[in-house]
């Protein structure tokens, strides 16, 4: 455990040192404010269109366009960047050291393999988390000030209006669920970056099956349904459900075990193929 | 207790053998030199001494214990570089040492590092990022990492590659020092056979991963056959006479040297018969270089 903490240390010492570890912060620290300031300016437009396919059956009355929407609207946006922006870390954490022939200085310490992997693991779940954080400070700690608090409206297959007093809870749950989905993704570029010598290709695959995956998702054929609660990606976007009345537990707690299995699965392969690799670099 | 044995080490890479059935022992106190040429199997055995890639075949021990069994224990007391110097390029000198440091259950206090530094002449730099670095700094400063948590057994892989006349006499007066001073043992790897002269006690050569000769520098520096350079004034007469009696010398005559081949234990006799003979001797130089050696043995490997 010793020996865990002090690589834990090291670790997060050298991803803090890193620039490509902050163009995640930066971004989001760009993109929310943009999507907080521009909802202030024409969010009754956007919200209009929004609901413009519902607008002669409903009447929407009351403060809904405000900072508990907007946060839902950019946790929507989630699934375009965060993903990208986490493999940024991840992809690197092995993958770096043989491009940098860092792997040599790393393992002659007197440090077992599996304590490195893992430490690198819980590093790049860190920063994942971090981003997914940074995202949720971002969205609330703009939105309710510029926008204040009030219903939140879920338009999907139904329209749910949940009270200001109800959203709370489930944004912590959504932001856990979302969180295990983006340290799925982050899990998938490590072990890719177990098997590479250079970053851009973990992060560019990472990249490649989400949208592969997401396209075969999004087609309405027979044999893709089969196929679909198979894909990660499928799970990732269960923290949606958490916005639906009544809440579909059971699919959630589907979802959470189908994501932290490929949590697992990735890990376990990457301490298998770094306990077995010749370092040659 | 010896402090590295190989036996039988191996490593195969499908048909070709990188590594094949090397055995040696350093024992402590020993500057050991590792000496072959380019693609021998130099580093690949190295690697495999810092469990960086697993043998085919063959044991190691290192300390009296096995490298697959006791790894950690054994690492905690090895300061090695291997190949390339390689670092964390956006890190300084000194927090990449920090962070090497920790990882070896070293002195990380900001005094030991500038110590280490200091002993590589990189003291002035501990707060510059390595990417500013040059190739020859680098070797430094790996050999620095490799001190820092004062190992038993030093590891060094070419260490004075990149590095100028006096860099390269810094790092060799170092390694000497580190055995007299600091009763360390040190695994020297080199290409540079010179180095290897000035600096070994022991050494072995090995060729197409298998040993070629192993034994101390000066016993192997002594046999067989020497160039002899003598001076004489009367050099075309002194090599009529040596013609007649060491007609497969190889001598040579030029500006006043004679340059032959001889046996060591043929010397004296030769002196004594040229003195006899009424010519004037100004000096003797027996020369036996490694390097000639080391290219009479690579070759004859690589011819067998």
């Amino acid at each position: 455990m010793r020996d865990l903490l002090l690589m834990l240390r090291v670790e997060l010492s050298k991803v803090f040192s890193k620039w490509r570890t902050f163009i995640g912060f930066i971004a989001l620290g760009l993109l929310v404010p943009i999507i907080v300031v521009a909802m202030r300016a024409e969010g009754v437009s956007y919200f209009a269109f929004a609901t413009q396919a519902v607008k002669d059956v409903f009447e929407f009355r009351g403060n809904l366009l405000n900072g508990y929407t907007v946060a839902l609207i950019i946790m929507s946006t989630m699934f375009v960047h965060v993903p990208f922006l986490a493999t940024l870390v991840a992809g690197d954490m092995l993958a770096g050291e043989a491009t940098g022939g860092t792997y040599r200085l790393v393992f002659t310490r007197p440090v077992k393999r599996s304590t490195v992997v893992t430490a690198k693991w819980i590093a790049s779940m860190l920063t994942t988390l971090m981003l997914i954080a940074w995202l949720a400070l971002l969205s609330f700690g703009l939105g309710i000030p510029l926008l204040g608090t009030g219903e939140v409206v879920n338009i999907r297959s139904m329209i749910t209006v949940l009270a200001a007093d109800d959203v709370l809870w489930r944004f912590a749950w959504a932001y856990g669920i979302a969180s295990l989905g983006m340290m799925t993704v982050s899990s998938v570029a490590f072990l890719l970056s177990s098997l590479v010598e250079n970053a851009i290709g973990p992060i560019m695959t990472t990249m490649a099956i989400l949208i592969v995956f997401t396209i075969i998702s999004a087609i309405d054929l027979p044999i893709f349904g089969t196929l679909r609660p198979l894909f990660f990606t499928n799970h990732m976007i269960a923290w949606r459900f958490m916005f639906d009345d009544p809440v579909p537990w059971a699919r959630i707690y589907t979802s959470i075990g189908v994501l932290v299995g490929h949590i697992i699965t990735c890990f376990i392969a990457t301490q298998i193929i770094i306990r077995r690799k010749d370092i040659l670099t | 207790m010896s402090i590295i044995e190989l036996r039988g080490l191996r490593k195969h890479y499908g048909t070709f053998h990188a590594v094949d059935g090397l055995d040696l022992t350093v024992e402590p106190g020993d500057i050991y030199g590792f000496l072959g040429p380019n693609g021998a199997g130099k580093s690949t055995s190295i690697r495999m001494m810092m469990s960086l890639i697993r043998p085919t075949g063959g044991t190691i021990r290192i300390f009296g214990k096995s490298i697959e069994t006791h790894r950690e224990d054994i690492l905690r007391r090895i300061g090695a570089i291997v190949e390339r110097p390689d670092f964390y390029n956006y890190l300084t000198a000194r927090h990449n040492l920090e962070l090497l440091g920790r990882m070896s259950g070293a002195d990380v206090s900001r005094g030991n590092l500038l110590r280490v530094l200091g002993i590589v002449g990189l003291d002035h730099r501990a707060d510059s990022k390595v990417k500013t670095f040059s190739h020859g700094m680098k070797q430094r400063l790996g050999i620095a990492q490799a001190l820092l948590h004062d190992p038993d057994l030093i590891v060094l892989d070419e260490p004075t590659t990149g590095l100028d006349p006096q860099g390269m006499k810094d790092i060799r007066d170092l390694i000497l020092s580190l055995r007299s001073e600091h009763r360390k043992t040190i695994f020297l790897s080199s290409h540079i056979l010179p180095e290897v002269e000035l600096t070994a006690n022991r050494m072995i050569v090995i060729n197409r991963g298998k040993a070629v000769v192993e034994g101390a520098v000066q016993d192997l520096l002594n046999a067989g056959r020497l160039k002899v350079t003598i001076a004489t004034p009367q050099a075309n007469e002194a090599a009529v006479l040596l013609r007649q009696t060491h007609a497969d010398a190889n001598l040579q005559v030029a500006d006043g040297v004679i340059v032959m081949m001889a046996e060591r234990a043929d010397i004296a006799h030769i002196v004594g018969h040229l003195t006899q003979s009424g010519i004037s001797i100004e000096r003797v130089v027996p020369v036996r270089s490694l390097e000639e050696y080391f290219l009479s043995l690579t070759s004859e490997a690589a011819n067998a």
